[in-house]
């Protein structure tokens, strides 16, 4: 039986933009850029801002063309209408036509899949259910806000029900209950055997939601893996929540206690998983109360500092949101 | 053809609700006030000079559209990186391109239909009669219009809008006065005469689309010669929107 192509596969792929008042420098914005992208994952690109996801993703989308390199998307060509015509994107900040209603945008998006007028009106109702829109659904697009806006991206880059959605920086400009109900979807469209490509430069989500991922830094490619292969998995400490204590009598405990640092009336200790037993009972012995313990292991947090240290010049990134 | 459509549909939707059809608002009062003071003013001369104003005001409006919404039309959604999610679906920019281009065709042909319905309401009114030759200098105005905005297309996928709009300005003043082009080489002595030529060729002749005294004046407007600047302005037309395709399939978007 022959194995079907890769999702997304990536070989050499490299851009450089023109820049300055003559536009006589260029910039790199991708360099010598190669990844396989296997079908069923969620797959997380990460890097500061200014590292060349989103230039990626527009290469990818055939938005922009390579200097030199050449990928396929589940199979075909950069650009192939085939490959299209399974595709989802989000592109990052989107603005739609705010003379449009949800309604309408998506009606229009489903006649570019070339949808029946039957399935377009189903196939809205049912995305803008779960985005969280139905109630807006005649607003013009002109009264959302970021967040709804957002949310709108999602639906449209579901319209067609995609192997592969492209979704840059998803979680942007969404409040917390925003944030989960994209988590969600993301897990949903794995769920149902579809790959997911996303861009972000906040960690927590990339840590909360995929199987793999790519650090990108200046165009290049730093690491790709699976999280359970970058990430180490043996525990670095024991995060150990007390109450009843102040942070002076923090000094009176065992040696054991890296750090701590005050939660409110609560103090969270930092110890080495091997004295954890002498600073409980030091701690119950001083009067206080041990609320919970949490084994920590490294984050991709960690490991981003670790590998790229300080952000290089034109970059900002988020650890978490 | 389908997808074409498409972007055609929302194109014309965007004009309707941009407010674009209201410069008709402005076409109404013009034939209002011009009914109600020419029909006092003079005899016999008023419903030339009615026919003259409303076929004026058709062709002043409509190139005022489709110059800047033209100009707007593809470089706009280039701006606003409106395009992008749907160029990612299975859209060709060829076909985003001519469903752009047929959309504001559309709502011009709309534009001058009601403006058409609105001097024939005029004349009427007046009891002035319709006169059906008047249809032929709409056409041709129609006919202008899009040429106009297969320029303005085109200009503003190779510069920017205010660049655009400029030089598809000049572009429409002198191909309205293509006559003094003609006559170039006596006010530039040592023009070569191919020179000359290149440029009668390379601005639209706009005058051929002007009817509008001949038909006001009742000079004879064949077949043959609405044959030939349909030809003119298919020609033309066809071949500026094929350069505009070839231009947008290599312009990156950012």
């Amino acid at each position: 039986m022959v194995e079907a192509p890769p999702a997304v596969d990536i070989r050499g792929l490299s851009k450089s933009y023109r820049i300055g008042h003559l536009r006589a420098q260029r910039r790199q914005a991708v360099h010598d850029l190669s990844l396989r992208v296997p079908r069923g994952v969620v797959f997380g690109c990460l890097g500061p801002n200014g590292s060349g996801k989103s230039t990626t993703l527009k290469l990818l989308l055939g938005l922009l063309f390579p200097d030199s390199g050449s990928a396929t998307i589940l199979g075909q060509p950069i650009g192939a209408r085939a490959a299209r015509q399974s595709l989802g994107y989000l592109p990052e900040n989107p603005y739609f036509y705010d003379y449009l209603t949800p309604n309408e945008y998506l009606d229009y998006a489903g006649r570019l899949f070339g949808l029946p007028p039957g399935a377009r009106k189903d196939r809205t109702r049912e995305l803008l259910d779960l985005v969280g829109l139905a109630e807006a659904a005649d607003v013009h697009l002109r009264r959302f806000s970021k967040g709804m806006l957002q949310r709108l991206g999602v639906a449209q880059a579901l319209v067609n029900r995609p192997e592969l959605v492209f979704l840059d920086e998803p979680m942007s400009g969404l409040d917390p209950l925003g944030r989960r109900s994209v988590r969600e979807i993301i897990l949903r469209l794995k769920a149902e055997g579809s790959t997911v490509f996303f861009s972000t430069h906040i960690l927590a989500d990339a840590e909360t939601l995929c199987d793999e991922v790519a650090l990108l830094r200046g165009g290049s490619l730093v690491a790709k893996g699976r999280l359970d292969q970058i990430l180490s998995l043996d525990v670095t400490h024991m995060e150990v929540l007390v109450s009843g204590l102040g942070p002076q009598e923090v000094s009176g405990l065992p040696a054991g206690v890296e750090t701590f640092r005050a939660m409110g009336e609560r103090l969270v200790l930092h110890v080495p998983e091997k004295e954890l037993g002498d600073v409980v009972v030091a701690v119950e012995q001083r009067g206080g109360r041990v609320l919970s313990v949490q084994p920590v292991r490294q984050s991709l947090e960690d490991y981003f500092f670790a590998e790229m240290g300080h952000p290089a010049k034109g970059e900002t990134w988020t650890a978490g949101a | 053809m389908r997808r074409v459509a498409a972007v055609a549909r929302n194109t014309f939707r965007e004009s309707v609700r941009e407010r674009v059809l209201y410069n008709l608002l402005f076409f109404a009062v013009i034939m209002t006030v011009s009914g109600l003071l020419l029909g006092e003013l003079s005899i016999r001369q008023d419903a030339k000079i009615i026919k003259d104003l409303g076929l004026a005001a058709m062709d002043l409006f409509g190139t005022l559209i489709a110059l800047f919404v033209g100009v707007g039309l593809v470089s706009k959604e280039i701006e606003r990186r409106s395009l992008h999610p749907l160029l990612a679906k299975p859209l060709s920019r060829d076909e985003f391109l001519l469903g752009k281009f047929a959309g504001l065709g559309f709502t011009l042909l709309v534009n001058v239909g009601l403006m058409t319905g609105g001097l024939y309401a005029t004349l009427l009114a007046l009891r002035r009669g319709a006169d059906p030759a008047l249809l032929k200098a709409v056409f041709a105005i129609y006919l202008a219009l899009l040429v106009t905005v297969a320029l303005a297309l085109l200009l503003s996928i190779l510069t920017s809008t205010a660049v655009a709009s400029v030089s598809t300005l000049c572009l429409v003043i002198a191909g309205r006065y293509s006559d003094v082009i003609l006559n170039l080489g006596d006010v530039v002595p040592g023009m070569p005469a191919w020179a000359l030529r290149a440029v009668m060729i390379l601005i639209p002749n706009f005058r051929n689309f002007d009817l509008k005294d001949r038909v006001v004046y009742g000079d004879p407007v064949t077949f043959g010669d609405l044959g030939w600047i349909t030809a003119y302005a298919a020609a033309y037309t066809g071949t500026v929107i094929t350069l505009a395709v070839i231009a947008f399939r290599r312009r990156e978007l950012t």
